[in-house]
């Protein structure tokens, strides 16, 4: 019988997705994911999470007490950054071992850590990570090494689907292409330009954004996310920050935050920020007072939480859309 | 160009120190955060931002409004949010209108912390930095004890305020003290000279309960963030200490000396069974602090945070799995400007209550 490994779909699995899918695939795993946010998780996340985490962190909860009589191991990686200097959040270090810790009944856990700010670790980090965990699943070391490197690969080229260039960014900006869901045009003739800023596991959880994406496209809106903008715009603007914003997720947001504010090429920012989420704190004040310096492109921020209404959510976008809309 | 840097419980002597070491004239020490500086910070701060933002923000604002211009406070890159406070609050700062410049500290990096240290002093070369910076340190590390030895003699004085008066007496003169040796020799007579000074009750010394205080750094070592929880516990006669010490991020003297293993090393050491990494914040040492103290036989553990903070939420998540496994009572208590002096007072007198009946019933065995 296969051996059956667990993703909790949440937070980094939306970064790294194509990456982790591939490697068990080609150990000859069989990976559960589970299923995209429904009541039922959330219900398990209010329920059994630590109260102060922030939402997206009580989601992940969710997710793997969903998963844990269905898998014989879960795959929760102690992340800590890829990046020189500039680390991800603390959370996701933590995790593996604070579930450990609250629900001793859990499968075994598969924790690598990888840190390369802190830790100093590089590819020989990688590889044996990459031997350790195969090792649980195949004693063949070739089978072992070509999943790992298919697993790179396999991330490589979703990264490269993902990011746009910045020639794309210019042919979305000049309406040439659709980046995501074709606006709904019924109601105007030409789509209003947003931008969705926020992290990927909002993103992409449409539970968890209230299914902001559908909302906006059936308003005419078409939008681009924050993920996708081109890597190069993003660190660019970050070089003109006077100090170094070194949570690397917090950089695709307020980069894109502060292009789209410099360069007013379109109609306006939506930024979603995850309730008590440390680094969107910092960066909802920090986006705030930029816009309000360069206020040309307005900008609305939003705070979800377990709590936030559908209703009262979209009243507030669409308040916003009707306030461009005049504008215009 | 007067120069300010928060408030910081007791270290507010060892920013002194390594200022006045640096050769700067104009040092504006901060005042001690009112409710008022805390209501001020909080309404000029993000919504969600942890509480030591808020009160460092309003005192910045009370002292540029006094006339400061230069502001010193930590940065550079950690897993925690306190290094991009300066960029937020500057701002901040600015849209209130003040001028002034901000010089960021970064704490985790040496050699980024010489160059700063050098461009804050009175043109000093680098060779005069690291001097001035070592004998910050070594004060740091009286002013410590000095701290450990006030928070004992409190909880077991005869006399009321016989202990704070000599404690702020002797930190003064810690700072005010001239040359390494001099600073070793009234060092060392420390411990006698409280022994001296203070009249203890001998019959509580016996019994006294042993509390350790941990946590995010910042809230368990500011009085006015934590309540004074340290007075709170000495007027219940516990003798309480702080696990935590600036000493061990800027003590290189003891860092690199091969033959000390520094007790936040220590706890690191230990705690990797439950979190195998540093993730910011005080994660680990906390958690290797409650292994630690029940070796060293003490009776509990206090461990404070602010709301919202990343780091010290896993200790929190982690913890009472290890204070089971190691039968170490461990009360974790969440800060933040709102919380009430009473709620808190209740809870510190359960958790003492608690303890007593506990060691009663040891001892009763």
């Amino acid at each position: 019988m296969k051996k059956r490994v667990g993703i909790p779909r949440a937070l980094l699995y939306y970064k790294f997705e194509a990456m982790w899918k591939t490697f068990f695939e080609e150990l000859g795993a069989e990976v559960i994911i589970s299923p995209e946010t429904t009541k039922t998780i959330k219900d398990l996340a209010v329920r059994y999470a630590p109260d102060e985490d922030c939402y997206s962190t009580k989601l992940y909860f969710g997710h793997a007490i969903y998963l844990k009589d269905k898998v014989d191991y879960f795959f929760i990686p102690r992340f800590g950054s890829d990046h020189e200097v500039n680390v991800g959040c603390p959370k996701f270090i933590g995790l593996a071992q604070v579930l450990d810790s609250l629900f001793p009944d859990f499968p075994e856990i598969i924790m690598p850590y990888y840190s390369q700010a802190k830790a100093n670790h590089g590819k020989r980090r990688l590889l044996r990570i990459i031997f350790e965990i195969g090792f649980k699943f195949t004693y063949n070391p070739l089978k072992i090494l070509k999943a790992g490197f298919r697993a790179f690969e396999a991330q490589r080229k979703y990264e490269e689907q993902l990011h746009i260039s910045e020639q794309q960014l210019e042919k979305w900006i000049n309406s040439q292409i659709f980046l995501n869901e074709k606006p709904n045009l019924e109601k105007r003739n030409k789509p209003l330009k947003l931008a969705l800023v926020s992290h990927p596991y909002v993103l992409n959880d449409s539970l968890s954004n209230l299914d902001i994406r559908e909302n906006l496209s059936q308003k005419g809106v078409d939008i681009i996310t924050s993920q996708q903008m081109p890597r190069s715009t993003i660190e660019d603007q970050m070089e003109k920050l006077d100090f170094n914003m070194y949570f690397s997720y917090e950089r695709e947001i307020l980069g894109t935050i502060m292009y789209f504010l410099e360069n007013n090429t379109i109609d306006g920012i939506l930024q979603l920020a995850v309730f008590s989420c440390g680094p969107d704190s910092i960066v909802l004040e920090l986006a705030s007072r930029y816009s309000r310096r360069q206020p040309e492109t307005p900008l609305l921020q939003l705070v979800i939480d377990e709590l936030s209404s559908e209703v009262g959510f979209s009243t507030r976008i669409e308040a916003f859309i009707d306030m461009i809309d005049r504008r215009n | 160009m007067p120069f300010t840097f928060p408030h910081f419980g007791s270290l507010t002597y060892v920013f002194e120190i390594i200022f006045k070491e640096l050769g700067r004239t104009d040092i504006m020490l901060p005042n001690k955060p009112s409710r008022k500086t805390s209501e001020l910070g909080s309404r000029y701060s993000p919504e969600f931002v942890c509480t030591p933002f808020k009160l460092t923000l309003g005192t910045f604002i009370e002292m540029l409004d006094k006339g400061a211009d230069e502001l010193g406070i930590g940065g550079g890159n950690m897993y925690c949010r306190f290094g991009l406070y300066w960029p937020v609050q500057k701002l901040i700062l600015e849209d209130l209108g003040y001028d002034f410049k901000f010089f960021p500290i970064p704490i985790y990096d040496a050699f980024d912390l010489l160059r700063t240290f050098r461009t804050i002093s009175n043109n000093f070369t680098v060779w005069e930095t690291i001097k001035a910076f070592r004998t910050t340190w070594i004060k740091t590390r009286f002013i410590e004890l000095v701290d450990n030895l006030h928070f004992k003699y409190r909880a077991l004085e005869l006399e009321k305020n016989q202990a704070d008066r000599l404690a702020e007496e002797t930190h003064r003169k810690i700072v005010d003290i001239q040359g390494l040796g001099n600073l070793r020799r009234y060092g060392k007579k420390l411990p006698e000279l409280f022994d001296k000074t203070i009249e203890i009750d001998k019959k509580k010394k016996k019994d006294a309960l042993k509390i350790g205080v941990c946590g995010e750094i910042y809230v368990a070592l500011e009085p006015t963030l934590n309540l004074d929880i340290h007075r709170k516990l000495n007027e219940l006669g516990v003798i309480t200490k702080n696990c935590i010490s600036l000493g061990m991020l800027i003590d290189f003297g003891r860092k690199i000396n091969p033959f000390k293993t520094l007790p936040y090393k220590k706890a690191r050491r230990v705690a990797k069974p439950y979190i195998g990494q540093r993730c910011g914040g005080e994660a680990q040492e906390n958690i290797g602090d409650i292994i630690l103290y029940k070796k060293k036989k003490w009776d509990g553990l206090i461990h404070l945070y602010p709301f919202t903070c990343m780091p010290e939420i896993i200790t929190r998540s982690i913890a009472p799995q290890v204070s089971r496994e190691y039968d170490m009572p461990f009360l974790s208590l969440v800060v933040d400007e709102h919380t009430g002096e009473t709620g808190f007072q209740t809870r510190l007198e359960a958790f003492v209550d608690l303890l007593s009946r506990k060691k009663d019933k040891m001892l009763a065995r």
